[in-house]
């Protein structure tokens, strides 16, 4: 990718996160109309987009930006009230803005398509009114001037031109140049790379002697005489476009005629006579043309009985743009490559791909190091166990901040609905407000990128299915605006994202009638609260009345299940009738190491995530026994349910004088792992299973231990739940 | 920027290390004037100056006028290769008149 | 010896650009992503000229140019600032402050390398 692709890649990213910002903003706006902050984000963001948009040459992002810029600036300075209208209109504009970003960003050289155009004209349209009407002023001032001076040139007497085919440019820096930072060498070796500067004069005539000179004020002028070829006028006026508001630059065309040379020094503050030798020195006229000049001057004084010329009127200086050919050709010769050092900012983007590559080299870092504990363990040298001991520990310091590199707050994901519960309450005709609570708790990056659809379908459900109608809420006592709220936070290695609203709950019996009819369950099945409303997850499960536009579309939530399952994630619903609903998702940290606890039945090894695990218990004799008899055993006085992970797995190894149990937890329920040893702590690579795995119960990944043998992930979630099925069954 | 100043069989010996710009304006202008005073003739070594700017250059015009309008001689020495661009420029090199002796880098 | 300029804007993309046109032509490059950033960056070292965008986060362009300008090893860098058609009195305020020269927004990376060509030659 070339420096100037990556700076594109970054154009998109920057501009992404500036709309984000600039939707928050509006919709910030919508509730406090005032709030400067929130109108200075706004434009900034539009600004910011047109500006870089501009440098990459986008012009069609440029354009259309630039108009809403304008309409910003406006609203920034007062000039046009904020309301609801306005705000709908720049969303909407925003939401054009990005369109165009992703059209370039999906294929650079690609136009538009007609949709998108035809949205483009018909927001421009909307925005017309809101529009400034200045900008067609300033170019009719210039007009006028033009004017202006062409007249004055025609009422002037015809006289010969002069032979030179060099521009001559008259220079007077003003006072205080120098102190604003402006070198006029610079401007002149500028000059002198667009052409040739054939000849140059200083006049030091302003500067007064010491100690009247003061050091840091400029008091030079030069006459200089250009030749350069393709050079026009405005070219040569854009040399020193940063200093003509302090200067007087007088610029003659090639060949100008003697009167116009007469006016020229006319116009300039030094001894006639002198400049006029000044001139013929600097090639910029000949003896004879002077001498013609200087006569033509004084009839024209007799004749018109002035002490001067007409004014020639200030040389209009265009804001001229520069053509670019020509910088490229006079910067060409310099062009030098060269190391350079760059300061950093404080953050670095960096593509998510590299960071990948290397939590894919600690991943195999991890095993290798285990491999080499192993192997220094086995030699028994107490000199190299310490040593790969120090490894080992840094080898997990550099796996954790490996990860956190990758970790992102939820937040952001969080606030993107905003703008999705504005829109759907308009559209479905209910008031409904979006609250968000602990946007700052992190995940791992492949983790959010993944969750964003689940959240959309059970955001789009609650407000559909959950939030009643303002009526009926009123008639609950409830307040008429409903309430979605999106909460995240931590718990042991998950992170638990709940989706909620203050709506009217679940239906438990119609849940029940539902899963009977599609015989999901049967007549006389007992089922809790909880796994009644866990039914609606079920495929093909759909209790809503009315299809709507939004959820009812026969993706139902057993997609949003599966989704979060793909991300060795659980999903479980809350729900009181009339009170509202909760969904809770639980997902894991990470998606690529863990630290897992090792345990070992017969010949074979498995891990469970070490946060996952409560307590170590060994089984006595007499437990055993009982163990056989029942599937819980007494733990302090509670039932702990269990599975003996020897028969889940089938496992033949002969039997181990010693069991030991392992107490899971997950979720708030708990269950035992019945296991013949326990291995201790061990760093885990999780290694996907593959395809042929998918339906396996009980196992969610695999990895690779320091011997190489593979062991098996358990889905502890999973037995947890099994454990405390069999168990309850028992029970009844 | 420093300057030293040493005098020798009536003439002032000026050394200017470093930048004549804008930034020690004032400063050279403070030390390099009263050389005029002291003697009637002042040699300004250019050889160290690393970079010149339009300030910079404006004062040795000033001291070439100072040193004319009181009858004394003022020559420019060993031009560092950023006072030659700058010379060479404006085609100046005539106006202070001294013999511009090209430095031992270019050899 | 290679002159340097800063850039001070808060699109990390712009400064990739200009930095790139920058370098490309022999100017050794100094970023800032805004006011604030910038200023703690300028630490004495000579830097021959600054590019900064107006309106920026944390300290805004005009702000920036007016603490610079107090520094005595800064009193002089000349300013290009950055701005679009829309903020002629930010141009009245920002000439104030001591920054003269103006580049329009957007501009194409050698309008840019014209305009500093102007000041600095690299």
């Amino acid at each position: 990718m070339s420096e100037l692709d990556q700076a594109l890649q970054t154009f998109f990213v920057e501009s992404r996160e500036l709309l984000e910002a600039m939707e928050e903003s509006l919709l910030t706006l919508e509730s406090e109309p005032d709030d400067k902050e929130a109108i200075g984000a706004i434009f900034r963001a539009a600004h910011t987009i047109k500006g870089s948009g501009g440098l990459f040459g986008l012009n069609g992002i440029v354009a259309f930006t630039h108009v809403v810029e304008n309409v910003l600036d406006r609203v920034r300075s007062d000039e046009i009230p904020v309301n609801g209208d306005l705000i709908a209109l720049l969303l909407s504009c925003r939401d054009h803005i990005g369109m165009l970003v992703e059209q370039v960003a999906a294929d650079a050289s690609a136009e538009p398509d007609n949709e998108t155009l035809a949205t483009g004209v018909m927001l421009l349209n909307q925005l017309k009114s809101y529009q400034t009407a200045t900008k067609e002023t300033a170019p009719a001032v210039s007009k006028t001037n033009v004017k202006a001076e062409s007249q004055v040139m025609t009422t002037l007497p015809s006289g010969g031109k002069v032979e030179s085919g060099h521009w001559h440019i008259s220079l007077r820096f003003g006072r205080d140049v120098l102190r604003n930072g402006m070198d006029p060498l610079a401007f002149i070796r500028y000059l002198d790379n667009l052409g040739e500067i054939v000849h140059v004069a200083m006049l030091p005539d302003a500067m007064p002697f010491p100690p009247d000179m003061d050091p840091e004020s400029c008091y030079l002028g030069f006459e200089i005489d250009f030749h350069g070829d393709n050079v026009d006028k405005a070219t040569i006026e854009g040399v020193f476009e940063f200093v003509r508001e302090d200067c007087s630059i007088r610029i003659l065309p090639p060949h100008s005629r003697i009167e116009e040379y007469i006016q020229f020094i006319n116009d300039l503050p030094e001894n006639k006579i002198a400049l006029g030798e000044l001139l013929v020195n600097c090639g910029s006229l000949t003896r004879k043309e002077l001498e013609e000049a200087l006569h033509l001057q004084e009839k024209l004084r007799v004749e018109s009985d002035q002490e001067a010329s007409p004014m020639l009127g200030d040389i209009l200086v265009k804001q001229g743009v520069v053509q670019p050919e020509l910088i490229e050709a006079a910067l060409g010769k310099q062009k030098v490559a060269k190391e350079n050092k760059v300061q950093e900012s404080k953050l670095i983007r960096i593509q998510a791909e590299k960071l990948d590559q290397l939590i894919n080299l600690v991943g195999e870092m991890v095993i290798a190091g285990a491999a080499t504990s192993l192997l220094a363990q086995r030699t028994r040298d107490p000199a190299l166990t310490e040593s790969t001991s120090t490894l080992s520990r840094l080898v997990e310091e550099i796996r954790d901040s490996a990860l956190q590199l990758r970790m992102v707050q939820i937040g952001e994901t969080f606030s993107r609905f905003n703008r999705v519960v504005r829109d759907v309450s308009k559209e479905i005709g209910k008031e409904i407000g979006l609250s968000i609570g602990g946007a700052e708790t992190e995940l791992d990056k492949s983790v959010v990128e993944k969750i964003g659809d689940p959240l959309m379908h059970l955001v789009r459900n609650s407000m559909d299915h959950g939030i009643e109608k303002a009526d009926v809420r009123v008639k609950r006592g409830k307040p008429a605006k409903g309430t979605v709220h999106l909460n995240a936070y931590h718990e042991s290695s998950s992170i638990v994202v709940e989706v909620g609203d203050d709506g009217g709950g679940l239906n438990r019996e119609r849940i029940l009638a539902k899963a009977l009819e599609k015989g999901l369950i049967t007549a006389n099945q007992v089922l809790s609260d909880k796994e009644i409303y866990g039914l609606i997850f079920e495929a093909g499960f759909s209790t809503a009345e009315a299809v709507t536009n939004l959820s009812g579309r026969g993706v139902g939530m057993d997609v949003v299940r599966r989704n979060i399952e793909a991300l060795r994630g659980t999903v479980e619903i809350d729900s009181r009738e009339g009170v509202g609903t909760t969904v809770k998702i639980r997902l894991p940290l990470t998606l690529a190491i863990i630290d897992g606890f090792l345990l070992g039945v017969g010949s074979a090894s498995y891990v469970v995530p070490l946060d996952m695990v409560m307590e170590c218990i060994e089984l006595t004799e007499a437990e055993r026994q009982l163990t056989r008899e029942n599937n819980y055993i007494n733990l302090r006085g509670t039932v702990l349910p269990f599975i003996r992970l020897r028969e889940q797995f089938r496992e033949d190894g002969k039997i181990s004088r010693r069991e030991n149990i392992v107490v899971v937890h997950y979720a708030g329920q708990k269950a035992g792992l019945v296991v013949d040893e326990l291995m201790g702590e061990f760093q885990t690579v999780i290694k996907p299973l593959g395809k042929l795995f998918e339906n396996l119960k009980g196992v969610s990944g695999s990895t690779i231990l320091g011997s190489g043998e593979v062991a098996l992930i358990l889905d502890v979630p999973a037995l947890i739940q099994r454990a405390v099925n069999v168990e309850s069954r028992a029970v009844l | 920027m420093t300057i030293s100043i040493a005098t020798s069989n009536g003439v002032c010996h000026a050394r200017v290390t470093g930048e004549m710009t804008i930034y020690h304006a004032a400063e050279m202008k403070g030390e390099l004037l009263p050389c005029f005073d002291q003697c009637a003739e002042v040699e300004i070594d250019l050889s160290e100056v690393s970079e010149i700017d339009t300030a910079g250059f404006q004062l040795l015009v000033l001291a070439k006028r100072v040193a004319t309008s009181a009858g004394k001689k003022m020559r420019l020495v060993a031009h560092s290769p950023a006072i030659l661009e700058v010379l060479d420029l404006l085609d100046m090199t005539s106006y202070f008149g001294d013999p511009v002796v090209i430095p031992r880098a270019l050899h | 010896m290679a002159k340097t300029v800063m850039i001070v804007d808060d699109s990390a993309s712009l400064r990739q650009v200009v930095g790139i046109a920058l370098r490309g032509a022999g100017y050794e490059v100094l970023e800032g992503c805004d006011g604030k950033d910038a200023l703690s960056k300028l630490t004495g070292q000579k830097v021959h000229l600054v590019i900064s965008d107006v309106n920026m986060p944390n300290m805004d362009g005009i702000t920036f140019v007016k603490n610079m300008k107090l520094l005595p090893a800064y009193k002089f860098t000349p300013v290009i600032m950055l701005t679009t058609e829309a903020q002629e009195s930010k141009k009245l305020e920002g000439q104030a402050a001591g920054a003269k020269a103006w580049v329009v927004k957007p501009f194409q990376p050698t309008q840019m390398l014209a305009a500093v060509a102007k000041l600095v030659m690299p």
